[in-house]
């Protein structure tokens, strides 16, 4: 069929120039098709021939590269939202089975040298840590319900996408420091806390696996939204 | 009349076009096209964006659902979505009373 192939070439066009979670992806440019199929039947039974339909189908839905911008801008806005979503689940889950998994098999933790408790410095960097994981879900929690408010007030779809990938990023680095720091100050400390029990430092793994894929799901907000 | 024109109202036009009931993305333009009389000259490609920007917003949802033999994915308003397009209708009718009347009256002070 002459130019049979002239909506292909678009969808591929437009399918080279985004990036981002390939469900979504795949989804926008699935009805990106039924829209250009639909046009394209328009104009045949209008009497153009097919050539020509889609060649008119595909100049109504725009020039590649400025309906790429927009497709974009959802994809980024996306990827945002989701790795929102797992920083409010994910974080407070995995300091809740961390804990849980010290309880259960270190119960309280042995005395600090000579006087039984440790240093006033330490134990605020213990605190901080617990409390890491609820405040970065409240602030996904507030970055999701302030994204849908900014929405509604007609913000474009690449601002929002943009603010969701710097509060995950940010959030996810305070995250990784938070860690960080209580591994160090334990080092510091009492190294010998940091392995008084197998399973427990398999949570500890577990926890940093949980992390890098954090930093992935971040570092990808940035990219999309960058593109 | 130019997209550029119409970008402000989109999310306006679009709830409105909804506000008859769950239609698909195609449905939707030709809806659009249909009520302004073929005057709107916006590129079709940039209605599944603001869609998609509007689910965003909670003010519509959308799902794929078979319509005329076909797979297709279908939009409708949600309760925000009808509240927000009663308040767009309500600012757009104060708009045009103002601008009509200055715009609309002719010189001023009326010339006897």
């Amino acid at each position: 069929m002459a130019g049979a192939g002239v909506i292909d070439a678009y969808v591929t066009a437009l399918d080279r120039r985004l990036q981002g979670p390939d469900a979504v992806k795949d989804d926008l440019l699935a009805e990106a098709r039924d829209s250009l199929d639909d046009a394209t039947e328009v104009y045949r039974d209008a009497g153009l021939t097919e050539e020509q339909a889609q060649r008119r189908a595909v100049a109504d839905f725009g020039p590649v590269g400025r309906i790429a911008r927009d497709y974009q801008g959802v994809l980024a806005l996306a990827q945002g939202v989701r790795t929102l979503r797992a920083l409010l689940l994910v974080v407070p889950f995995t300091h809740a089975m961390w804990e849980t998994s010290r309880l259960i098999w270190i119960g309280g933790w042995p005395a600090f040298g000579p006087t039984g408790t440790p240093p006033v410095w330490y134990l605020a960097i213990a605190r901080a840590n617990d409390w890491t994981g609820w405040i970065v879900a409240a602030v996904a929690l507030v970055a999701l319900f302030g994204g849908r408010l900014l929405a509604r007030r007609g913000a474009r779809t690449d601002t929002l996408a943009r603010l969701a990938g710097s509060v995950a990023v940010g959030m996810v680095g305070t995250v990784v420091f938070a860690n960080l720091s209580i591994v160090v100050a334990t080092l510091h400390v009492k190294p010998g806390n940091l392995v008084l029990s197998p399973m427990v430092t398999g949570a500890t793994v577990a926890s940093m696996v949980i992390l890098a894929r954090l930093l992935v799901l971040a570092r990808r907000c940035v990219v999309f939204a960058s593109v | 009349m130019k997209s550029d024109a119409l970008r402000g109202h989109l999310d306006a036009l679009l709830l409105a076009v909804l506000d008859g009931g769950q239609l698909h993305g195609y449905a939707i333009i030709e809806a659009l096209q249909l009520r302004s009389g073929g005057v709107l000259d916006l590129p079709t490609g940039t209605v599944y964006p603001a869609l998609r920007r509007l689910e965003t917003a909670g003010l519509v949802v959308s799902e794929w659902s078979t319509v005329g033999g076909r797979q297709r994915r279908t939009y409708r308003l949600t309760k925000a979505g009808q509240r927000s397009l009663v308040a767009e209708r309500t600012a757009w009718r104060e708009f045009t009373t103002v601008i009509d009347g200055v715009l609309g009256g002719g010189p001023w002070p009326a010339q006897a």
